[in-house]
């Protein structure tokens, strides 16, 4: 596992940058997150993976308050995600199914996003800039967002997270349509934001690239935590399947093996 | 200037919903109003003049402000509702909205932001309308009268209209999509004809303004209380949209 968390603070390390607590939300009589309790703390890197349907992007959005628990708490550095203050909100970039404005060109929607967190006008368009540059966006720099690929559009939404140095990074599939630099342009960030003593929450259908960032992975299942993956990247895509059929069969992972 | 009102006013600068809502009040409502007038004035005995004649006051300048004042009003409702539609609406339908509300600004300062962006558009739209409209009225060369109290009032009228077109935003929000608050608009035009018809326009808010400026005829007369409904009506609409984004669940499931 990597120790991303030597570098950070003690007494930051004392109220978890994200708790749920029996956190629970339907829709209508669509059980989607069931009673989750889990804890992120500063300079951990929490993957969560699953099927789809399984309940992670629910769950995300309940942790940054975009959707009010159902049953249960979720809470961001001790206050209620749901209406969190501006003060807690600053702390945190979140990167979901959201868009980019179409109508706005990208440097002018890095810029609305860098000014909407708090940068002043020259700061955004200086953090505008930078972005552009490593994100390899500057290219479109000029054109409206509208124009722009699949990939290119979740680069865009990933550099708009980047404006601000978040307390608190939760990404929604973060590299879905991304090329192979992207991947490994996000991978960079979010083990640097992790080391200098960010938290980062992150869900992926991609094992092997969980296992590169995260301190520990977690397996969502039909609304619920069911298990833990080994972060070491052995075995994954074997163990999160024997994991998910267990928690689909009612019986543990090492009932589900069987004999061979 | 404030980071959300301006981030507000660059995503309605940038918008074609607003691009052609400005060219319709701005050229398309002087140029037909001014052209009814001086059909009415200097049409003689045209089809088209014997056909507007009876809808236009008066003569010169007064022919001239007042039936813009009256087309702007009809307009500006529904270009005003079709874009606050568009800027409530189109954050939920296209997926923009998990980005804003995760950012520092409050939920309700964002409504607000829109709104008033919104009220200085559709404003600065009624001003430039009336005066392309006074323009048009110098080159047809009308002198009888003074432009300015028509004038006037018809900026008043455009702005009251404007107002009255705030709580389809609302209404696009509950939809979740522009065209719930378009449709919202379309049934609400209407439903004013209809209670106009009927007699009850002056203290209907949404017929008020265009009664006021003479839709009725000398014969109807809208009091400054009947007026007031408009702007009640969008405090009333302001209040509830900012209530509504603060407390309710704006993102898809």
């Amino acid at each position: 596992m990597r120790d991303v968390t030597s570098s950070t603070p003690d007494t930051a390390r004392d109220v978890p940058a994200v708790r749920a607590t029996a956190l629970a939300r339907s829709f209508d009589d669509v059980a989607a997150v069931r009673g989750i309790d889990l804890e992120v703390r500063a300079g951990e890197v929490l993957a969560l993976v699953g099927l789809n349907g399984a309940g992670k992007s629910t769950l995300l959005r309940l942790l940054v308050g975009l959707l009010r628990p159902g049953r249960g708490s979720a809470e961001l550095w001790g206050s209620s995600a749901w209406g969190a203050p501006a003060a807690v909100r600053s702390r945190v970039a979140f990167v979901g199914s959201g868009d980019a404005y179409g109508e706005l060109t990208v440097r002018e929607n890095l810029h609305t996003a860098a000014r909407l967190h708090g940068c002043t006008p020259r700061g955004a368009a200086h953090r505008a800039d930078e972005l552009l540059a490593s994100l390899a966006l500057d290219r479109w720099a000029a054109r409206p967002a509208r124009t722009l690929s699949d990939g290119n559009r979740r680069r865009l939404a990933l550099a708009a997270a980047f404006v601000h140095d978040a307390d608190l990074l939760v990404l929604d599939e973060p590299t879905n349509a991304l090329d192979p630099a992207g991947v490994i342009e996000v991978r960079e960030r979010v083990l640097a934001r992790a080391a200098q003593g960010a938290a980062v929450l992150v869900s992926s259908h991609h094992l092997d690239e969980m296992a590169r960032v995260a301190t520990s992975i977690a397996v969502v299942h039909d609304g619920l935590l069911v298990g833990e993956l080994p972060p070491d990247g052995v075995d994954l895509e074997r163990q999160f399947f024997r994991t998910v059929h267990a928690a689909a069969g009612n019986v543990t992972p090492a009932e589900s093996e069987g004999p061979r | 200037m404030s980071p959300t009102f301006g981030a507000e006013l660059l995503k309605l600068a940038r918008s074609r919903v607003a691009h052609v809502a400005t060219a319709v009040l701005v050229l398309a409502v002087p140029l037909l109003a001014v052209g009814f007038a001086a059909a009415a004035e200097h049409g003689g005995d045209s089809t088209l003049a014997l056909k507007v004649r009876p809808m236009v006051p008066g003569h010169g300048w007064d022919a001239v402000t007042t039936t813009t004042g009256q087309v702007l009003t009809v307009a500006v409702l529904l270009a005003g509702g079709f874009v606050v539609s568009w800027v409530f609406g189109r954050e939920l339908a296209q997926g923009t909205i998990e980005p804003l509300l995760t950012g520092r600004p409050s939920r309700a300062g964002i409504a607000s932001a829109k709104l008033a962006v919104v009220t200085l558009w559709a404003t600065a739209a009624s001003v430039a309308a009336v005066a392309v409209a006074l323009c048009l009225g110098l080159v047809l060369g009308t002198t009888a009268g003074s432009p300015w109290p028509g004038a006037a009032r018809a900026v008043v009228g455009g702005v009251l209209a404007a107002l009255l077109a705030l709580p389809f935003g609302l209404v696009a929000t509950w939809g979740r999509d522009a065209l719930a608050g378009v449709g919202a608009v379309l049934g609400i035009v209407v439903v004013t004809q209809v209670v106009t018809v009927v007699g009850g326009g002056a203290w209907f808010p949404w017929a008020a303004p265009g009664l006021w400026l003479g839709m009725g005829g000398d014969g109807v007369v809208v009091s400054a209380w009947q007026l007031a409904t408009a702007p009640l009506v969008a405090v009333a609409g302001w209040a509830a949209t900012t209530w509504w984004w603060s407390r309710a669940e704006l993102i898809g499931r």
